[in-house]
């Protein structure tokens, strides 16, 4: 039998597979497909970018794994953690595995359920190679972060955690709010608005704050994942493009959820900001120039022009996340300093020469708005105390943040929005939330409050440590990292070492 | 606007007063401090008086901040409303409803 050409293999491997129902009508075969209210007329206009199919999908995979698994096992036997930048540089790992990790494997089951719904072949077909994508992502983050679990605390019941702890509602209710939409509006969320827009800003900082910080794992992590990324960017792009070309009704509905997505995908953003300016020992680049870079130079400068060819605008409220790019990683630190006997990592007070690079990066906010807050903090720490804010804080109902962003304009100022809604009153954070509130009001006042359960004594008890115990939280999980279980064992390890190099 | 769903779609809020019993949530702000990155969520009785309020709720929460003097606080308001509450008014006659905010300056 003579070889088929790559082209042949291709459309026999995928559009192949895409057959025709002869036994039932496709409203049946796709009920999801068309409630959302987007029209698509010929699914065939579908184009794949990529061309890949299924057993050179899994060849690639496959080499890619092994790699990383021979760089996991080097660094284990050579007890490469103590070439770390530092033990605190862990935090960011922390948050990593307890906040992103758990969303891989949410996009593993939804991409499934889209490579399920999706009416036409080619994109069925690109989401069920992301659905295995974003499951081999769980699994080897997991993987890559379980090395640190033996000698660090804070790797351990991070998915229990993630389901329950205050700070990691934000991205959980975020994809809940993008899993419980329909397939369309899925795509826009997680490949356009969350992959697409806003990647570089999202997985990137924790690869390259991985490599500047000795952590030879997540970097060659990050490397295995990043042709898949690229891939999954293309998908996003691929998608709206095909959404506006297919029917002119369609570009109000995704503009929309363009407004929409971009803004609840940035607030997301606001953990990433704070972990690239204050958790990292050394410090790749300050969230404003990322900001600046990946985001106005190339999406709004460079991505949006060009949208605006289908009547696309960019997203609304998107002035207000440019105006926030001096005030976000701070507002964002302090809180989780204020709130640290509350969490699955640890932080502290900033040392003078991290002040100083603040100071310099954030040359119009930092001596005048921040720098005060670190100083009165450390003046607590001297007389023999540590700042906590001792209480539970007010949250967005949209994004779950607490409600620490200021008024536009006002720095100082803690901005009070709300809406009523069959009686009862909601609050928010900004007006990008009250928004989306405003929206689907039906679907927003169900969140999952971790304040108000608390208060609700559904959370272990009505005291701070009945609620840590049932966070799963353990000693030296949280808190100040000066003096904590993994800044003694840090010392203690390097003192050991150079007292063995002494000896010899 | 509303959802667009596959079925018909109503629930039910997850933080509703009924869920407090005859408590309800009550947010306070103290304005212009910066130590504070956010107002403070309580669960408090309805009828509970505001003198007990502040001592018991308020004042240990603003003492977060050692420079805290419980006789300093003054401009309250209750959303965006200014009072001037007697220690023995209650929080339902000083209209604090359900989620409401409080807020003072220093």
């Amino acid at each position: 039998m003579p070889k088929l050409s790559m082209k042949q293999r291709y459309s026999v491997l995928t559009r192949d597979l895409d057959w025709e129902p002869s036994y039932v009508d496709e409203e049946e075969l796709f009920p999801h497909a068309t409630f959302e209210g987007i029209k698509i007329h010929d699914w065939s206009k579908w184009e794949d970018p990529f061309r890949l199919t299924v057993d050179s999908y899994y060849k690639y995979q496959a080499e890619k794994d092994r790699r990383l698994y021979a760089v996991l096992d080097s660094f284990a036997q050579s007890q490469g953690h103590l070439s770390l930048s530092d033990a605190s540089y862990l935090n960011a790992m922390k948050l990593f595995l307890q906040g992103v990790t758990p969303l891989e494997y949410q996009a593993h089951r939804h991409f499934a359920y889209l490579g399920r719904h999706l009416k036409g072949g080619g994109p069925r077909f690109a989401a069920i190679c992301q659905s295995i994508d974003e499951l081999r992502h769980a699994q080897t983050e997991i993987h890559t972060l379980s090395g640190y679990n033996k000698h660090y605390s804070g790797f351990h019941g991070f998915s229990r955690m993630h389901d329950r702890v205050w700070y990691l509602s934000v991205p959980k209710s975020f994809f809940d709010d993008a899993v419980s939409a329909g397939p369309f509006e899925f795509l826009t969320a997680i490949s356009f608005s969350f992959e697409y827009l806003l990647t570089n800003l999202l997985f990137v900082p924790f690869m390259s704050g991985a490599s500047f910080n000795g952590d030879l794992p997540t970097m060659t992590f990050g490397f295995s994942a990043q042709s898949d990324e690229s891939r999954h960017m293309t998908l996003g792009l691929e998608s709206i493009k095909f959404m506006l070309e297919q029917d002119e009704g369609n570009v109000p509905i995704v503009q929309d959820w363009i407004d929409k997505w971009f803004w609840r995908s940035y607030r997301v953003t606001a953990l990433v900001a704070s972990m690239m300016d204050y958790q990292l020992p050394r410090r790749v680049m300050s969230w404003k120039e990322a900001f600046e870079l990946y985001f106005e130079q190339q999406m709004l400068e460079g991505l949006f022009p060009d949208l605006s060819y289908y009547g696309i605008n960019p997203p609304r409220h998107v002035q207000q996340a440019v105006d926030e790019k001096d005030l976000l990683s701070h507002q964002v630190y302090w809180t989780l300093f204020s709130f640290g006997f509350a969490a699955g990592f640890t932080t502290s007070i900033p040392h003078d020469d991290h002040l100083e690079w603040l100071s310099a990066n954030y040359p119009d906010t930092f001596d005048n708005l921040y720098r005060p807050q670190w100083e009165k903090a450390r003046r607590i720490r001297e007389g023999g105390g540590r700042f906590f804010f001792q209480g539970l804080p007010q949250l967005c109902q949209t994004c779950q943040i607490p409600m620490i962003f200021t008024e536009p304009g006002s720095p100082t100022v803690i901005a009070q929005r709300w809406s009523e809604h069959r009686g009862e009153k909601f609050n928010f954070c900004s007006d990008g939330c009250k928004w989306i509130f405003d929206r689907e009001p039906e679907k927003y006042v169900q969140a999952w409050m971790p304040v108000h359960q608390i208060y609700q004594g559904n959370c272990g008890g009505p005291t701070v440590p009945e609620v840590l115990a049932w966070y799963g939280l353990e000693e030296g999980d949280g808190g100040e990292y000066e003096g904590s279980v993994d800044q003694r064992n840090w010392q203690h390890w390097h003192e050991a070492q150079l007292s063995e190099v002494a000896s010899r | 606007m509303s959802v667009r769903a596959i079925a018909p779609y109503d629930f039910p809020s997850s933080s509703r007063q009924e869920l407090y019993g005859d408590d309800q949530l009550v947010h306070v702000l103290w304005e212009g401090n910066m130590m504070f990155c956010s107002a403070a969520t309580f669960r408090a009785p309805r009828e509970m008086s505001w003198g007990d309020f502040k001592a018991q709720m308020v004042d240990p929460w603003a003492a977060s901040d050692p420079d805290y003097d419980p006789r300093c606080p003054g401009g309250w308001r209750v959303d965006g409303v200014e009072v001037s509450p007697r220690p023995d008014q209650t929080l339902g006659g000083l209209g604090v409803g359900h989620k409401s905010l409080i807020t003072f300056r220093i």
